[in-house]
């Protein structure tokens, strides 16, 4: 297909003190597509994401979102574009309720202005009951819902990550980013995840860029795979292709991540995941 | 003591209680409900307090020692001259307006910076008030201090009387304060500033200009505090530099929220009334027992009690505070809420 990238990043640079993270990366990813992004730890993926997030600027290169430079913006500015992303440390808000959690997210609030939750309450008032109504569906997606008044500081390691994919659900996002969706959620939970990555890729039209180490996870779901080491992007392509790639075995086997990726080669078969894209 | 001098005495209390009742709503802005490190309450305290009663004061004139009508330094502004006293109601909203402009600033230059910045500059901030006032001899007497700070309503009832009166006034105050934050808090608004509290980057990556709250929150509870240092400036009615040392004027207060219930409103002026009416009757104990500095150990045991005991004060926050939607599916059950 001819049509243009969703997401480019072009040359981008990003230093930090004496290190460069991040060196000389492009790749594109385009629409409709899950895409994965993997490498051995400290490959520069997560800063890559921080880049195009807009948590931290780079260096230097370019970073355009449907054509749109957005290197430099604040995170509040790219969400407003309709990107999102995910931590791979899950970051809830703890001293507030799972549902709440959710609530936060749709923008704009009427409620979020201050005049408007003062002389209006009355129209606040409805449209809360409609961003409620939209947090307990996707708790229900996300199989929290029996969580919703919980404090979500209180979930375990597993439920902080579908709370974090959850957060993904509230808004419309044309892309987003999930870091590590997988790590620490157990296999039930793995299963209900990948199908609602893979749902909302349907339904709803929305691109994934997906960091996961659990190759199997990301065989199973990504076409295409972005393979980065030591910040430089040293492949990408089809994942039986990436996977072939000499290039690519050396830097796993060099890097601590090589025992995943060897069992990734053993055992592709997994039941977990029977619900892989066509 | 008869009836009387009890009445008058718990009057005299209630109005402290109910002024730091407002300091203590204007800090949960701040710190129960945003995390905003503020340890210079006694900048707002002062500069609220100094705009109001600078607008509403005559000029000093030795022949006179009565109270004073309102009159303001502006008096000759003739269609002011309602025959109320709409100088206290202007002076109030002065006071407000002045603290918010000085927190627009303050909160423009050190908000996008962490925490501690903002902790170090309100310290600061509190310090130069004092000695502006302290130093600008023209403007507010130094450290003689202004006097003879107008009654709001002083000509309706007799001097000996008049605490009845501005109770009502203070609590008339603290009760439009105390609602107003409650429909904020409780709106979409409200758990922004939690979820900034919780945090910032979850809601930065959440789409909220982290930034403009906290801003907005800043200089809402400034606003707050300004209110709360003019009621103090009509009550009071002398203020010298020396009256906002920070133990009574920051200190104290934070202890308040802390022993009430952070990031709970109601908690928040419960506090205020508790811990204020500890140092009120720790006043008359014998011997050292009335001693301030034992006075001020006392409310640093009660505040590790508090931790220890109900870490998140008498009244802790309730779990979900933005209920405007709620629905029998997502109503919480909040024990002890």
């Amino acid at each position: 297909m001819d049509t243009s990238p969703i997401l480019a990043v072009r040359e981008v640079v990003k230093d930090f003190g004496g290190v460069r993270a991040v060196d000389h990366c492009s790749f594109d990813v385009m629409p409709g597509s899950i895409t994965g992004l993997i490498g051995p730890n400290g490959a520069g993926k997560t800063t890559m994401f921080n880049l195009v997030s807009g948590a931290i600027s780079p260096t230097s290169g370019r970073i355009l979102f449907q054509d749109r430079r957005i290197d430099g913006m604040g995170m509040h500015q790219t969400f407003g574009l309709g990107l999102m992303r995910t931590f791979q440390i899950p970051r809830e808000m703890k001293r507030m309720t799972v549902l709440e959690n959710l609530m936060l997210v749709p923008a704009p609030q009427l409620g979020e202005r201050l005049w408007a939750s003062w002389f209006m309450p009355w129209m606040v008032s409805r449209q809360e009951r409609r961003v409620e109504a939209k947090a307990l569906e996707v708790l229900e997606l996300v199989s929290l819902s029996h969580l919703a008044n919980e404090y979500a500081g209180n979930l375990s390691g597993g439920q902080k990550k579908l709370l974090e994919l959850g957060r993904t659900l509230m808004a419309d996002p044309k892309l987003v980013l999930l870091d590590e969706p997988g790590a620490g959620v157990n296999r039930t939970l793995l299963r209900d995840l990948s199908a609602n990555i893979l749902r909302a890729s349907a339904e709803r039209d929305i691109t994934f860029v997906i960091i996961e180490h659990d190759m199997r996870f990301v065989m199973a779901m990504c076409d295409p795979v972005i393979v980065m080491a030591n910040g430089a992007v040293i492949a990408q392509g089809p994942p039986d292709q990436v996977q072939q790639n000499p290039e690519v075995l050396e830097a796993y086997l060099r890097g601590p991540g090589s025992s995943t990726w060897q069992r990734a080669g053993t055992d592709a078969e997994d039941p977990a995941l029977d619900g892989r894209r066509t | 003591m008869d009836l009387a001098g009890i009445a008058d005495y718990l009057v005299a209390f209630a109005i402290m209680g109910g002024i730091y009742g407002v300091f203590t709503l204007g800090l949960n802005v701040h710190w129960g409900f945003t995390g905003l490190f503020n340890i210079g309450i006694a900048g707002f305290f002062a500069l609220g307090a100094y705009t109001s009663a600078l607008l509403t004061t005559s000029p000093p004139d030795p022949a006179l020692f009565e109270d004073f009508k309102f009159g303001g330094n502006w008096a000759s502004i003739g269609f002011l001259d309602w025959g109320l006293d709409v100088w206290f109601v202007l002076g109030l909203a002065s006071a407000a307006l002045c603290c918010g402009v000085i927190a627009l600033v303050i909160g423009y230059i050190t908000l996008r910076l962490r925490d501690d910045y903002l902790a170090i500059s309100t310290l600061g901030i509190a310090e130069t008030v004092r000695f502006f006032f302290l130093n600008e001899k023209w403007l507010a007497n130094g450290s003689k201090g202004l006097y003879r700070i107008p009654k709001f309503l002083g000509d309706w009832i007799a001097p000996e009387n008049y605490g009845y009166l501005y109770v009502v006034v203070v609590f008339a105050v603290l009760a439009i304060i105390y609602l107003a934050l409650q429909r904020a808090v409780n709106s979409p608004w409200g758990r922004v500033l939690r979820a900034i509290r919780e945090d910032e980057v979850t809601a930065q990556a959440s789409g909220k200009d982290v930034f403009r709250f906290k801003l907005q929150a800043f200089i809402l509870g400034a606003m707050i505090m300004g209110i709360g240092g003019a009621l103090y400036a009509h009550h009071v009615r002398f203020l010298s530099p020396l009256t906002f040392d920070p133990m009574l004027a920051t200190f104290i207060i934070w202890a308040m929220l802390m022993v009430g219930g952070s990031a709970n409103n109601k908690g928040a002026v419960l506090g205020a009334l508790v811990v204020w009416g500890i140092w009120v009757a720790t006043q008359s104990l014998p011997g050292i027992l009335s001693d301030p500095s034992f006075r001020l150990f006392m409310v640093g045991v009660l505040i590790v009690a508090v931790i220890l005991l109900r870490p998140g004060g008498i009244l802790g926050e309730e779990r979900r505070v933005t209920r405007l939607a709620d629905s029998d599916a997502a109503r919480p059950n909040n024990p002890g809420g």
